[in-house]
């Protein structure tokens, strides 16, 4: 059975690099309409779960007893005295999701009473499958949840406020959290979801491409300049085999855009956290996406349609030769890449030093009939043992909990380059990201009028123009 | 030939020359059973699976629904905004434009090919094989193949045109050639049509040809006077057919260009798509597919109107 659903699971991810994920969302939503997808959904739900079953060492690259030690926390709420199962939806590769299996297990192990049925989907299918879910009343006892959709879901109500089960916790200590791995998942009533990582937006490097190019790897005197100068020189070739300099192309299309791209220019999109204004016509603004595209203009970076039928991230193929990206790229990198590739601090600019950040979490969901044993595993899950045994001694990187970094640092799976990731998550990665409930429609408006740039059919100050015009009344809508 | 009118072909059970049913022998009642027995699959399935959504999504189209929370009721708000969506308009024009250029050229090229492998020539079988091929592959493959085909820096197509000294466009990449792009890509399945139409041509009475060769009619004449009009039944459906199709395409476009640069290639389909599930607006999004539908039908009956007056029943002649 095992065996099966691992087959499954990399048929799932091998489809996700053919681009087919998105179309079986297609499937479902044009030919079997919105109740079919729910029903499917939910037959999915019923039939696709795993039970928990210990995972054999020869199963997984990780030892199930590194970190089985714990010490795991004792849960402020009591155990249940009866057999529940909690249903627990997870986003996971192949390769991480049998060490899920492998906490689940230990999991059951300690809590006897409960049972744990992972169901795991692909990331390109996830939103969807549980957005129809939602609708069909089908949700998991907990969900995962990233950072972009947390706002929209909260105000639906899909989730429980957890502040009671942590103030009931003496030991959860919610200040070891990172500050940025909470921000996505508050409103003004409380929290409602647990972050286990906050990754930061690192420059990671093609070390052979330097070398060739006869660049010296990006140390604390490098800044944008020194970016944009080494990304016009490893540009080069043309056609399929070309090399670009840097990606991804600062787009205002990308809700990340901020931090890495306009603050260091003292420029901003949106007022922050508000997000109802655009600030993209500001001079500041205009000056830092005109500098910015001057590497576009050279053919330093690529294009959306360039990099549109190749898996995430692009970077793993070997011709880019820099690379800005959340931590959460290192493990597709480090099992797929064929050159030599580190990472750096991504540099300062003339205005100020930053890079965002963002991660994702785990909710328990309103429609639970189990919430109190969904604490005793969220308490387990992501506590210091439970952060340190799945995110940090397998390399998977940038736990949410300050106290399960220097295990992380010490794991044999951190690239090299993981105490400056550290490093940037205190000292200079910024949140101020679209994570509202409008984001999707003000990143789709502003990328329509950005292609015009990109085309070469729009200069880019009036195109901040436009994008402001059309962003603005869809901005309007977080005032309410 | 072989493609009477739809009213020709459905006999209504008989009825007296009073008006009244006529009864049935035991033998037409058996079939008559076996007839609804054989349709009852389909009915089931359309009534559970596609007739419950289809008014359920109307009455969502009248509400605002994020799908996550309860439905709020609008009326017929969705639509009024619709008014005012300049995407919108831009999604229909673009639908409109897909719909045109890949049926149009679908249909011209789909005949000349089918007339091509109408030739009794040696190993027919194989070019008609070979030119049928590639309707059968899978529309991801397709789509990553012309997205490569179309890349305007290092594309077959490209680099074919710079062999004939001409700068190719941006296609995929430029809003303006996008969509001819796409539409060019959209020829990559008429081999169904042209399937169908080469059936249409071999059902072509010869006698025909020889009467009108006697008449003194060239190539061209016969071809005029004679293919067309016994072909205009199967034009006529693999042009209305054709419409239906790619008016709800959507799978190949979101793939190739998911709708950019510039939204040039961003059909209804796509819209809808993006404002249920990546904006979660589940009534405008239903209201999109109601007026797609009515576009539809709008456009398919225009044809059959327009049908009466080119296509040619030979069935109905007799009447």
């Amino acid at each position: 059975m095992a065996r099966r659903f691992d087959d499954v699971v990399e048929l799932a991810r091998e489809l996700e690099r053919r681009g087919m994920s998105r179309r079986h969302v297609l499937a479902l939503g044009a030919k079997l309409g919105i109740a079919a997808a729910a029903l499917t959904a939910g037959l999915e739900a019923a039939s696709g779960a795993v039970t928990a079953a210990p995972a054999r060492q020869g199963d997984s690259i990780f030892d199930p007893q590194a970190g089985a030690e714990g010490p795991w926390p004792q849960a402020a709420v009591p155990e249940p005295t009866e057999k529940v199962t909690l249903a627990i939806s997870h986003a996971w590769d192949a390769t991480f999701f049998k060490r899920q299996q492998q906490f689940d297990a230990l999991f059951t192990e300690r809590h006897p009473n409960i049972e744990i049925k992972a169901e795991n989907t692909p990331f390109a299918d996830y939103l969807q499958k549980y957005t129809a879910q939602a609708a069909g009343g089908t949700l998991p006892d907990i969900m995962y949840c990233q950072f972009a959709w947390a706002q929209q879901f909260i105000g639906q109500g899909l989730f429980q406020r957890l502040d009671d089960y942590i103030a009931g916790q003496p030991d959860f200590n919610l200040d070891d959290f990172v500050p940025p791995s909470l921000v996505s998942y508050r409103n003004e009533e409380g929290l409602y979801g647990i972050p286990y990582d906050e990754g930061p937006g690192m420059l990671y490097f093609n070390r052979d491409l330097f070398d060739k190019a006869g660049i010296a790897p990006p140390d604390d005197t490098w800044t944008l300049d020194t970016v944009k100068e080494a990304a016009l020189k490893l540009t080069s070739g043309e056609g399929a085999t070309k090399t670009f300099g840097l990606a991804p192309l600062p787009t205002p299309g990308a809700g990340t855009l901020a931090p890495a791209y306009l603050f260091p220019f003292g420029a901003a999109y949106v007022n922050e956290p508000e997000e109802t204004t655009c600030r993209l016509t500001e001079p500041a603004a205009v000056e830092a996406m005109t500098w910015w595209d001057e590497l576009r203009a050279a053919g330093a970076v690529p294009t959306p349609d360039d990099v549109r039928n190749v898996a995430w991230p692009a970077f793993q193929f070997g011709n880019i030769g820099m690379f800005l990206e959340g931590t959460w790229a290192t493990p597709p990198i480090r099992e797929n890449a064929k050159f030599n590739w580190e990472m750096a601090l991504w540099p300062k600019g003339p205005q100020a030093h930053a890079t965002f950040s963002a991660g994702s979490a785990y909710m328990i969901t309103t429609g639970t009939e189990n919430a109190d044993a969904a604490w005793i595993y969220l308490n387990d899950y992501l506590s210091t043992a439970g952060q340190r045994y799945m995110w940090a001694l397998t390399g998977r990187g940038s736990p949410a909990r300050l106290s399960a970094w220097p295990a992380y640092l010490d794991s044999e799976f951190a690239p090299a380059g993981a105490p400056l990731a550290q490093q940037a998550l205190t000292s200079i990665a910024s949140h101020e990201i679209l994570d509202k409930p409008t984001g999707p429609r003000v990143t789709q408006a502003a990328q329509a009028i950005w292609d015009e740039v990109i085309a070469g059919s729009l200069e880019v100050e009036p195109a901040l123009q436009q994008i402001c015009q059309a962003i603005d009344p869809i901005l309007a809508q977080n005032a309410s | 030939m072989a493609f009477p009118s739809v009213a020709a072909r459905v006999r209504p059970r008989p009825r007296s020359e009073a008006g009244a049913r006529v009864k049935l022998g035991r033998q037409a009642r058996r079939e008559e059973l076996a007839f609804y027995a054989f349709i009852s699959l389909w009915i089931v399935g359309f009534l559970l699976f596609d007739a419950g959504p289809i008014v359920a999504s109307f009455l969502v189209s009248l509400t605002n629904w994020s799908l996550l929370g309860d439905p709020t009721w609008v009326g017929g708000g969705n639509y009024q905004r619709m008014l005012d969506d300049a995407v919108f308009f831009k999604a229909l024009r673009n639908t409109f434009y897909y719909g045109v250029g890949s049926v149009g050229l679908g249909v011209v090229t789909s005949f000349l090919l089918a007339l091509l492998l109408n030739q009794s020539v040696r190993g027919i079988a194989l070019f008609r094989t070979i030119f049928y091929l590639p309707a059968v592959v899978s529309g991801i493959a397709v789509a990553i193949l012309w997205t490569n085909i179309l890349h305007p820096d290092y594309g077959l197509l490209n680099a074919g045109l710079a062999r004939l000294g001409i700068d190719g466009p941006g296609w995929l990449k430029s809003p303006d050639w996008s969509m001819p792009g796409l539409i060019l890509m959209s020829l990559w399945g008429v081999g169904g049509a042209m399937v169908i139409y080469l059936a249409g041509l071999q059902s072509v009475p010869q006698h025909l040809y020889e009467a009108a060769a006697l008449d003194g009619a060239g190539a061209w004449r016969k071809f005029r006077d004679v293919t067309i009009p016994m072909m205009s039944p199967v034009i006529f459906y693999n042009v209305v057919v054709g419409f239906i199709t790619s008016l709800q395409g959507f799978v190949l476009i979101l793939i190739m260009t998911d709708g950019g640069p510039a939204n040039s290639t961003l059909v209804l389909g796509l819209y809808l798509y993006r404002n249920a599930f990546t904006f979660f607006d589940l009534g405008y999004a239903s209201a999109i597919a109601w007026v797609l539908l009515v576009v539809i039908m709008a456009i398919t009956a225009l044809q059959f109107v327009a049908a009466r007056y080119w296509v040619y029943y030979e069935a109905d002649q007799g009447r």
